[in-house]
């Protein structure tokens, strides 16, 4: 009889807690997104795991000699001891070292460059600092292989990669660049930095804006050199965003494709990417290690990442009684600085587009003069009898390339309110439940889908929705695009639901408004311009993504960023450079008309 | 309950449904013998927009005319080859247009796709085209730049193998597209290697020394190779051999290309022309040729529309996006290469033709290609 009472005594206390537990909207928002972010993100990577031991139809049946779906070591075999023909070597571990190399020096000049400029934005009187501020992200809002395009066609000469041709640089100017510069490692490195600087510069140049000038003053007061300051100070202070860089730089380099393939292939120069697609095509299980690979290299600098960053020595960099930060006055040293800079960000953000504009309107290549150009590739229309060669209409004109840009821009749009939205409610959540477990396991879990490769994650789901018949078609993309750019979203908005107190909410609390009444009344409101933010870093990304859909893009539904692809493996180059330029106005018009209705930026979404 | 009757019978309409779209290869044999007539008349009974794929953009252009001819709603994409296989295990499509004869045999064996060959075709299709039915056949010629006072007019193949050629030749990666793959393989063949051989003792003058090299193939390859240097795609590498700047270049690319506004082919003569104009041969080969074949897919939703349209992209009509051009040629022996094209039969003695079966036997191959494009 009392054992029966006990019984129910502890019954009622766990269902008076759980009801406790569940009352509270943060642990039912991490609930959910456990459980959801567990099936989207582990799901995949269980089914990728499997993959790697399962035989699959063609010629991988052939080669192992065992029936399709058989369980198999072959792969590992294949990928990491096979001598025969210098197999192993040839396809893992020199593209392995390949992308250690490329992957770390582009970090190392994403932070580099992207530092460099943040501290000259943020701690001195450079001029210029406006625009220099303004075109800083636009390499990271352009599609990365526009720069590598661009670098090709720019400094290809005869005397280097199929020594057939002059690129602008050789032909217009004379001046032919030596080989290393224009294909291989050194462009790829450089090219993936520049694209990726933005990271550095925003992560960076964020701290930098916020810190406590009197640690830097009370060194200044002592006399301490001006460089002493920046080693001993400014620096540590920064290394955790230096760090926090390294990661995501070196995480989308390894997994960057186009790039490598624009710029490494001429010179025989391939890298993990590079393998994994065509890989991907014969032998699936091989190419499902790689990917495998890349993940734990991911994950190995995420942990180290969160071992430095817990273990460092906390620094309270933003306080409420800092002053005004002292900022270096750069004197004479002022004008050719910001000239330099100005010009190194025309080139790299400016001169792309008009490059693209000239390519897409001459007809034979390598001809820049007058008589060589037309509009056809724009609004041209009988192309199919005159130039013999890619659509019947100019871009323009062409009924599928407006039904893709619709595409495009829908799917952009609805990945952007799933992320957003989603990123919205994980930052609630893990702000509000700040340090317990479920916390730290939903945020880790959201930042994941950040390390798989994009062209394996559409893999993978591509996979999955062979066995799920109502997962097609716009649904697959929207639901892919939505969890891969949730680190983005997720990301912002756990910066900012931290930067709020807990009383803002509190004040509604006691009165008794519903929770969802001060989520939109109340949370949002004060920080819509980083929700926001949190909303269009997904939409710039999916409207210019690739890798991502590239497997999954229904054939009946092209979108712009497909379409441009077929267009360059087809060699129509002008009607693909036409598509190109179209694919980065639609994006600079979205982030500019967003930036300024809303006063969202791409730099807060990432920043925080 | 009847509530719960009406669901019984919606989900045993939706099971029934199933096995009538499973049974694609059964309509497809029953159909075996259909006249055009009745082929369109169940085609025209068929509901739903019509998806066609291809390795070939100008199915584009010709399922536009098939969609005018008989008022279907069309649907048309261009994918490469291995795109294909894996666009079919996920979505519906009805019919493709796909290259690489290995992949395909494996892919007939999976039930994936189904050969057909119409009727009314049939008489005009040699037998050993009909088994998957070559629709087109492309070819894959050296052709050089001849500007220049070094232009490499190849008499032999085996000149390419000279060290003088380093990066001299443009070819897509083996690795790249299957069929460039292909090609490589069937130089190990018995029949190749041996008129490797037979080429190398009329280039030297003397017997080839194999080494450690089991055939004359492997051999040509691993000399080869090494001389290439890789372009993106074949209107790419058309474009670059035919400027002014490269002369002395030399690619191994589809003749097709030629036709291109973008390629300066006044600079570009195709070593097979050269040699048929001036009564001289390429010993052994001046190139490859590979089919292009048409099949029903197992998943399609309109089967008789998939094969309404194989067969009229068999004849002169559907053919046409195709036959206005060089480099072309039907599987249909009635329909006749484009004029000032050499005909099919000439492209038949001087290329290296796919054998299917040997390249599914023989895909270890593909490794030792490897390591020559490092």
């Amino acid at each position: 009889m009392q054992q029966t009472q006990t019984g129910k005594v502890k019954f009622s206390r766990i269902k008076g807690r759980l009801h406790a537990w569940f009352s509270k909207p943060a642990n039912i928002i991490l609930l959910v997104f456990l459980i959801a972010l567990t099936v989207l993100t582990l799901y995949p990577l269980l089914s990728l795991l499997m993959e790697t031991f399962t035989v699959h139809m063609g010629k991988e049946a052939r080669a192992a000699k065992l029936p399709v779906g058989a369980f198999t070591w072959y792969h590992f075999q294949r990928v990491f001891a096979t001598r025969d023909n210098n197999y192993s070597w040839i396809q893992f571990y020199k593209p392995l070292l390949n992308t250690l190399a490329v992957s770390v020096t582009s970090s190392v000049i994403a932070i580099l460059f992207g530092g460099m400029v943040a501290f000259l934005v943020t701690r001195t009187n450079l001029k210029y600092k406006k625009f220099v501020s303004a075109v800083f992200t636009f390499p990271y809002i352009m599609p990365s292989w526009t720069l590598a395009l661009f670098w090709e066609t720019f400094f290809k000469n005869v005397n280097i990669g199929l020594k057939t041709s002059n690129g602008i640089m050789a032909s217009v100017f004379g001046v032919y660049m030596p080989e290393w510069f224009v294909y291989g490692y050194f462009p790829i490195a450089l090219v993936l930095g520049l694209h990726y600087a933005p990271f550095a510069y925003i992560l960076i140049g964020g701290i930098l804006r916020n810190m406590d000038a009197n640690l830097e003053e009370a060194a200044t007061i002592l006399r301490t050199p001006r460089w002493r300051i920046i080693w001993r100070i400014t620096l540590p202070i920064v290394k955790p965003a230096m760090l926090s860089t390294f990661l995501l730089v070196f995480a989308s380099s390894m997994s960057a494709y186009s790039v490598p393939v624009f710029l490494g292939s001429p010179v025989r120069y391939y890298v993990l990417s590079t393998t994994m697609k065509e890989l991907m095509n014969t032998y699936k299980g091989q190419a499902y290690i790689i990917v495998g690979v890349m993940i734990l290299f991911g994950v190995a600098i995420l942990m180290l990442n969160q071992k430095v960053t817990n273990s460092r020595k906390q620094f309270t960099t933003v306080t409420g009684k800092s002053g005004q930060i002292s900022k270096i006055d750069l004197k004479r040293a002022n004008a050719p600085i910001a000239i330099i800079l100005v010009i190194i960000l025309l080139l790299v953000a400016v001169v792309p587009l008009v490059t693209f504009a000239l390519e897409s309107l001459i007809i034979k290549a390598g001809d820049y003069s007058l008589g060589n150009m037309t509009l056809d590739f724009w609004v041209g229309t009988g192309l199919d009898k005159r130039l013999d060669q890619g659509d019947s209409t100019g871009i323009l004109l062409n009924p599928k390339v407006w039904k893709a840009l619709g595409y495009s821009l829908g799917l952009a749009v609805t990945c952007s309110v799933i992320a957003g939205t989603s990123g919205i409610l994980v930052g609630y959540g893990v702000a509000k439940r700040r340090g317990s477990r479920l916390a730290n396991w939903v945020s880790s879990l959201s930042f994941f889908p950040y390390l798989m490769p994009s062209l394996a994650f559409g893999a993978i789901y591509l996979a999955m929705s062979s066995n799920i018949t109502w997962l097609h078609g716009f649904l697959l993309l929207a639901l892919v695009g939505s969890v891969k750019y949730l680190p983005f979203a997720s990301r912002s908005g756990v910066n900012a639901m931290l930067q709020l107190s807990g009383e803002i909410e509190e004040a509604a609390l006691i009165t008794g408004v519903p929770w969802w009444k001060r989520m939109l009344r109340v949370i949002f409101p004060i920080q819509k311009s980083s929700f926001l933010s949190g909303y269009l870093l997904p939409m710039v990304s999916c409207m210019r993504e690739l890798s991502l859909f590239v497997l999954i893009v229904p054939t009946s539904n092209t979108i712009l960023t497909t379409m441009l692809m077929q267009y360059s493996e087809k060699g129509w180059a002008q009607f693909g450079n036409a598509i190109n330029l179209l694919i980065i106005v639609v994006v600079l018009l979205v982030n500019f008309t967003v930036n300024k209705l809303t006063g969202a930026s791409i730099d807060k979404g990432v920043g925080g | 309950m009847k509530k719960f009757l009406a669901l019984l019978m919606a989900a045993c309409m939706l099971l029934s449904a199933v096995p009538a779209l499973a049974d694609v290869a059964d309509t497809v044999a029953a159909a075996a013998d259909l006249t055009h007539d009745e082929l369109v008349e169940k085609a025209l009974a068929e509901t739903g927009t019509f998806v066609v794929a291809g390795t070939t953009s100008r199915i584009t252009t010709a399922a536009e005319a098939f969609a005018e001819l008989y008022g279907i709603e069309i649907n048309s994409t261009n994918l490469k080859d291995l795109e294909i296989y894996t666009k079919l295990e996920s979505e519906s499509i009805d019919m493709v247009m796909i290259q690489d004869g290995a992949q395909l045999l494996d892919a007939i064996d999976a039930g994936i796709v189904i050969n057909y060959v119409p009727a009314s075709v049939k008489a005009d299709v040699s037998e050993e085209d009909q088994y998957p039915l070559a629709h087109q056949f492309t070819n894959k010629l050296f052709i050089y730049n001849n500007l220049g006072d070094d232009v490499p007019a190849i008499h032999n193949v085996w000149e390419l193998t000279d060290p003088s050629m380093k990066e001299r030749i443009i070819f897509k990666s083996p690795t790249g597209e299957q069929v460039n793959m292909n090609f490589l393989i069937m130089l190990t063949s018995e029949k190749w290697s041996k008129k490797l051989e037979e080429a190398y003792k009329a280039w030297k003058g003397e017997d080839i020394d194999l080494g450690d090299y089991p055939t004359a193939g492997h051999k040509w390859i691993a000399e080869f190779l090494p001389n290439c240097q890789f372009g993106k795609s074949d209107t790419n590498i058309a474009e670059e051999i035919s400027q002014e700047t490269a002369a002395g270049k030399i690619g191994l690319f589809v003749l097709s290309k030629l036709r291109s506004s973008s390629v300066l082919s006044d600079n570009l003569t195709p070593a097979q022309y050269a040699a048929s104009a001036e009564g001289y041969t390429v010993e052994p080969f001046s190139g490859f040729m590979y089919p292009i074949y048409a099949m029903v897919s197992a998943n399609a939703n309109r089967p008789y529309t998939a094969m309404l349209f194989i067969e009229y992209v068999m004849t002169a009509e559907g053919f046409a996006p195709w036959g206005k051009s060089i480099g072309a040629y039907s599987g249909n022996s009635a329909i006749p290469e484009k004029e000032g094209d050499l005909p099919l039969s000439v492209w038949k003695d001087t290329l290296v033709e796919e054998d299917p079966e040997y390249i599914l036997d023989n895909f270890e191959v593909e490794d030792f290609v490897r390591q020559y494009l490092q």
